[in-house]
């Protein structure tokens, strides 16, 4: 027992306790809170729409035979902005008057799906997914069919709409 | 060191270090049998193999998805020592995996976990877990086709989680993509966070250790400075084996840069291949429960082992489910190796992979763009071209060993531009692998065979007049095709005639110079020029251009043209790809 705190019992040392932790506390925030909303940042942003982008002529497709085709525009990651590169890449296929489009990422884990080996239809090399000449599911881990892309047609030339879907789930859900 | 006697008494004076030294070497030893504390030992010379070479290698990386392989391949292959610095940060990081596996094996046949060892096991238990999270992160650094791939995947994984899968996966990844922030991330954790928890937990479990040794009665086996000895000798054994094997495989593996729009066969590190194999049991909505549940459960049984063990003698049941997490996870991961060895596709596509790496790595040595690795990878005709052509032009021509002969619908550009080539077509054009498969039959007449369609006896006069002539006129168009006329000076004769010809004989329908097509008939080509690369590019983008084929090449009744192609390839692209066709059909022959 000190002098001081005879003196006052309880009083001023609680003061200083309360103000001591209040004081920590505000300190510690105004260092956590900027930090942690850095880390953070990245998982902010959900899905906003897609990008309608220029392809290839209609033309240039054969009815039926599937093609695959370079989706050029900005790419945009952190802080570097690349003109016109490729941002990924959809098979499109012609049939009659309109164009289908699917993305080549595998709705399952994300590896890039090819044409099957023989016949019709896509499949992917990283689990073993098939999916037929309408993208549908046939064998393997995916959960949904190939990614469906809109697309529409302007002064002959295929326009697709380019989004990300969210992996391994039942549903298109999408990202970025 | 006696004259240093003075100093180090200098120092005693104001640290006490003598009486430190002396209470460490006389503290008691760590317990445990010989084999524990070997691979007690073992663990820490590759942690601080690990320590020591990734510092070293710190200073000469660069954590951006432009520099990342860059520096990593200049690392490797030029900077002196850097393939052994690195294989052996590589093989100490594979080695301690091993052996931080084999401890907790280990632990659980002689019983560590039991009172008091419960804390410890744990620790154990996070060396591993720690050692393994450094392996991931670590694989990502080379930013190569081999850690970004497996990086993705992994990173979906994760996003398959309920409620947090998502954000946790862009917190990873550092955004929607695994990008510069994903790669930045990585590299923070690997070389900072990662190290500290590691040094943490083996500090803390040692710590532990020397504490249970301490307190036992009679007193552990020997002390810490009667050990001293053997485990340096140890550490020495196993800095020789990690220097043996990084020497063997000449360092460690680095894959193409990271291509985001490529084909590659995405797999696991090798310690994840277990998961991998696990995965194709489980489908759909069931594929995170499974392959989440079944790792988790092995986890979970490994951590309640102290509590799963009562001491009561049936230390078989116990062990059984330890044997099985590990005898399966190897049975799993060689499922797994045996499957992908008999996949046919899957060695076509490891075998192009490796190609691509050993051919960008070539180039990397000349200094890659500051643009990065993608970028060289990419204006390069021999890596990208040949794909390019694969992807886009081998489903209508053929070139080397790309394209089916059975299904071409255009000109076989096999030997095309060449002199026996362009001799040949002169003869014969509508001969198949010319223009007989495609939308120009018929087009343009042999320059001195007569036709088939002209009645006897009616007059008719071959363009050329000798075989002489003929080849004349081959020597001066394949000459149009090079940057500078290759052949030698005593052609310049020949090429001269040969063009005097071409001015006065081809211009009837083709353009030469521009000028030429007397008969307006907008369909053959342009022959400045012709073959060049500079002409390919053009006729790439544009085969109506007027440059190279004409204003008609597009036309509706021309069934099956050629297409333009600067809707569909970057500018970058075609220049790509033409220069590799410039190339490849100079290299290549006429097949008879």
């Amino acid at each position: 027992m000190t002098h001081e705190s005879k003196r006052e019992p309880g009083g001023r040392r609680e003061a200083l306790k309360a103000i001591a932790a209040v004081g920590g506390a505000v300190g510690c925030a105004s260092l956590a809170v900027p930090a942690a909303r850095f880390v953070l940042a990245p998982a902010k942003g959900g899905a906003e729409g897609g990008r309608w982008i220029k392809t290839v002529p209609v033309a240039s497709l054969a009815e039926g035979e599937p093609k695959r085709v370079a989706l050029i525009a900005d790419h945009r990651d952190a802080w570097t902005l690349e003109k016109q590169v490729e941002l990924g890449a959809a098979w499109l296929e012609k049939r009659s008057d309109t164009v289908l489009a699917w993305s080549v990422v595998c709705p399952h884990l994300g590896c890039a799906v090819g044409r099957a080996a023989s016949g019709p239809g896509f499949y992917c090399p990283c689990h073993d997914s098939s999916f037929d000449g309408d993208g549908r599911r046939l064998t393997g881990p995916s959960p949904r069919p190939l990614d469906a892309l809109p697309t529409r047609i302007e002064g002959g030339i295929v326009m697709v709409e380019f989004q990300r879907f969210r992996q391994g789930t039942p549903e298109k859900e999408p990202v970025g | 060191m006696p004259g240093l006697r003075p100093l180090e008494d200098w120092f005693d004076e104001r640290t006490g270090w003598r009486a430190a030294v002396r209470a460490w070497v006389n503290h008691p030893a760590v317990g445990g049998g010989p084999w524990a504390r070997a691979i007690g030992s073992a663990v820490a010379t590759c942690v601080g193999i690990l320590g020591l070479t990734g510092v070293v290698l710190m200073t000469g990386y660069s954590p951006s998805p432009q520099g990342a392989w860059a520096s990593v391949a200049f690392a490797q292959l030029v900077q002196d020592g850097g393939w052994l610095v690195r294989g052996m940060h590589y093989w100490a990081a594979q080695a301690l995996m091993v052996l931080a596996a084999l401890h907790v094996l280990h632990g659980a046949f002689v019983a560590a976990y039991r009172k008091p060892g419960e804390i410890g096991w744990w620790l154990t238990l996070a060396v591993l877990g720690v050692a393994m999270a450094q392996g991931i992160t670590g694989g990502l650094l080379p930013w190569d086709q081999r850690g970004w791939w497996a990086r993705v995947v992994e990173g979906n994984i994760v996003g398959l989680a309920p409620v947090v899968g998502g954000w946790l996966q862009q917190m990873m990844s550092g955004g929607p993509e695994l990008g510069a922030l994903g790669l930045a991330r990585a590299y923070a954790l690997h070389v900072l966070v990662l190290p500290i928890v590691l040094v943490g937990v083996l500090w803390a479990r040692r710590a532990l250790a020397l504490r249970v040794a301490a307190s036992s009665a009679p007193p552990a086996t020997g002390t810490v400075g009667s050990r001293l000895a053997s485990g340096l000798l140890l550490a020495a054994a196993v800095v020789l084996v990690l220097f043996a094997i990084t020497r063997a495989t000449h360092g460690a593996p680095l894959d193409a840069p990271a291509d985001p729009l490529s084909d590659y066969p995405a797999r696991p590190e090798w310690f994840l291949m277990p998961m991998f194999a696990l995965r194709k049991f489980f489908h759909g909505a069931m594929e995170f429960w499974g392959t989440s549940l079944v790792p988790g459960l092995a986890a979970g049984y490994l951590a309640l082992l102290p509590f799963v063990d009562r001491r009561d003698g049936r230390r078989a049941a116990v062990l059984l489910p330890v044997v099985g997490i590990f005898g399966g996870a190897i049975a799993l991961a060689l499922v797994a190796m045996r499957h992908d060895a008999r996949d046919t596709g899957y060695v076509k596509a490891r075998a192009k992979a490796d190609v691509q790496a050993l051919a960008a790595a070539k180039l990397s040595v000349d200094g890659v763009p500051p643009g990065g690795a993608l970028e060289m990878v990419r204006r390069d005709p021999e890596l990208h071209g040949r794909d390019l052509f694969d992807r886009h032009c081998a489903s209508c021509h053929v070139l080397g060993d790309l394209g089916d002969p059975e299904k071409a619908t255009a000109t076989d550009l096999d030997g095309w531009g060449t002199v026996a080539w362009l001799e040949a077509m002169m003869h014969d054009p509508d001969r198949p692998q010319f223009f007989g498969r495609g939308p120009y039959k018929g087009q343009m007449p042999s320059v001195d065979a007569r036709p088939k369609d002209k009645p006897p006896g009616e007059k008719w006069t071959p363009m050329v007049k000798s075989d002489a002539d003929r080849h004349a006129v081959a020597v001066f168009l394949a000459g149009q095709g090079e940057p500078k006329p290759a052949s030698p000076e005593a052609d310049d004769a020949l090429r001269a005639r040969g063009e005097k010809i071409v001015s006065d004989h081809c211009t009837a329908c083709h353009l030469y110079k521009g000028e030429g097509d007397d008969e307006g008939s907008k369909m053959a080509p342009e022959l400045s020029g012709y073959a060049s690369f500079a002409w390919i590019r053009t006729q790439v983008a544009n085969p109506a251009s007027a440059e190279t084929y004409r204003e008609k090449a597009l036309d509706e009744a021309m069934k099956r043209h050629m297409p333009r192609f600067d809707g569909d390839l970057s500018a970058a692209d075609i220049d790509v790809v033409a220069r590799w066709t410039h190339r490849h059909s100079r290299e290549t022959t006429l097949a008879p």
